[in-house]
């Protein structure tokens, strides 16, 4: 009897094995389905939206008198938490140096990034981007006593022209004005004290900073009228792989620009560059 | 892995350049740091009442300001005074007046920890100054000082990072124009650590030979 019953145990036993590594292997499975989840889910669960973003780029992201971070990419943040949770509020911002906001979004500190980032090939490589949601492009900034008046003026071994650490203005002053020095700060503010201080004759920054900069605060500069090359795309970006993310951020981003949300998008534009945005689509006659 | 050699055969020279400066202006500057420190003791020990307490005040202000504030104000601040230094002057000055107090008071310390009887032996035993100096007070200001040196010359070799504000591209500022050109998160930095650790680690040598050398003379 009892050796009757030691054989049905060791065969319970043998069947058990393969019943544990097969649960395992599910439960394996499963935690990796759970890791492939997506950020949105992640999002939608959490309440709040967490965004990365720069905090010295007028008008897109800065801080204002108050100390407030502001601008016009914050209130693109805000319209997709808004659209996500029907409060602007439900959002968390990170806000970094400008090499800072690969790792915020590698990491996963951060669900999306937004605030002056442009587009760039070599970019899209480790980061994915929505389409476009503002035109951007690069000015060069000249101190007025400088006597600078075109890009052909600058491109003199004479002058040293202030860039930021990004490749579009690395790529451009060596195409434009391979003559001139560069010289390379990690902030804007590096750049506007080098011209003050008169280590630099130019420097180049974003065309909306410049413009916004010019207008305000720097009335010692004046911004070149040359637009140094075709207009640039500014963009949402996250990690990639996440296409069920991407596909909600990109189609915020569609119906931001073209649609349903276009009215809150000349709403936010108005605001902050005092005109009215590109049409809503190119056979419709402009805005308002 | 072949994306990673890929990289590497882009950038490594950008990188071998970076080290270069990083490594050179390290170098310099601590050379340097060490003659001013040494300057600063010696007057700090010799001189008078008030050069002793200015040589304190200049010890103070230096040794508790961010190294960052001399790097920007002579950066910055020198070409008002129609003084236009490169940046690699600029941020390696910063550093000597800097570390030069640090340096300073190291030697200070080294020249503390002798016991006060062994001046009053060299004394008693008719040595002139220079010799009682040369034979008694230096050697030992030497082994006291130079593991505090080495940490110094760590700390000395790091804070060129700070140079990347000035524009000077070191390691650091490669990092960071490349982390911007890729949008790479971590690797840029990694590949500078690995160039940062095996610079410390030769330091380190050189501190262990140093102190060799000094103590078995």
């Amino acid at each position: 009897m009892t050796e009757a019953w030691h054989k049905v145990l060791a065969c319970v036993a043998r069947s058990l094995t393969p019943l544990v590594a097969a649960l395992a292997l599910i439960a394996s499975v499963c935690a990796g389905s759970a890791q492939e989840r997506s950020r949105l889910d992640e999002v939608l669960q959490r309440g709040s939206l967490i965004v990365v973003t720069l905090g010295t780029v007028p008008p897109f992201a800065f801080k204002d008198d108050k100390g407030e971070l502001v601008g016009f990419d914050i209130d693109v943040a805000r319209l997709a938490a808004n659209a996500l949770f029907r409060d602007p509020n439900k959002i968390e911002f990170v806000v970094v140096t400008s090499d800072g906001r690969w790792p915020a979004i590698e990491s996963g500190r951060a669900d999306m990034g937004v605030g002056g980032t442009t587009v760039y090939p070599d970019r899209a490589i480790r980061v994915a981007f929505t389409r476009a949601f503002i035109d951007s492009g690069i000015s060069i900034m000249v101190a007025k006593s400088a006597g600078i008046k075109s890009l052909q003026d600058l491109n003199q071994e004479k002058y040293t022209v202030a860039n930021l650490n990004n490749p579009q203005m690395a790529d451009r002053a060596a195409a434009l004005f391979p003559k001139a020095k560069i010289i390379t700060f990690d902030t804007p503010s590096g750049e506007f004290l080098a011209v003050k201080s008169g280590r630099a004759h130019a420097l180049q920054i974003d065309t909306p900073t410049a413009d916004y900069f010019a207008a305000t605060s720097a009335t010692d500069f004046e911004v070149l009228p040359t637009l140094l090359t075709a207009s640039q795309n500014n963009a949402i970006y996250l990690k990639p792989g996440d296409f069920k993310w991407w596909l909600w951020l990109d189609t915020f981003v569609s119906e931001l620009r073209t649609g349903s949300l276009y009215p809150k998008y000349a709403e936010i534009y108005q605001k902050w560059f005092k005109k009215d945005p590109p049409p809503q689509k190119f056979y419709l006659s402009p805005a308002r | 892995m072949g994306q990673y050699r890929a990289w590497l055969e882009a950038y490594g020279t950008a990188y071998l350049e970076a080290a270069a400066w990083t490594l050179s202006l390290a170098v310099l500057s601590f050379i340097a740091a060490l003659i001013w420190g040494a300057v600063l003791f010696f007057l700090r020990l010799s001189g008078g009442t008030w050069v002793a307490r200015s040589v304190d005040a200049y010890v103070q202000v230096l040794r508790n300001t961010p190294v960052l504030l001399p790097i920007y104000l002579i950066y910055f601040g020198f070409p008002l005074l129609g003084v236009l230094w490169p940046a690699a002057v600029c941020g390696g000055v910063a550093l000597v007046l800097q570390n030069g107090a640090y340096i300073c008071e190291i030697f200070r310390g080294g020249y503390k920890a002798i016991e006060w009887v062994q001046h009053d032996a060299a004394k008693s035993l008719g040595l002139l100054p220079w010799t009682h100096f040369r034979k008694v007070t230096l050697p030992q200001i030497l082994v006291h000082s130079i593991p505090a040196l080495g940490n110094q010359a760590v700390l000395l070799l790091k804070d060129t990072s700070l140079l990347s504000a000035i524009t000077v591209i070191e390691l650091t500022m490669q990092s960071k124009v490349l982390t911007e050109r890729t949008g790479t998160a971590y690797a840029p930095f990694l590949v500078a650590a690995v160039f940062y650790l095996a610079m410390v680690w030769a330091l380190e040598v050189l501190t262990q030979l140093a102190l060799r050398s000094v103590r078995w003379r």
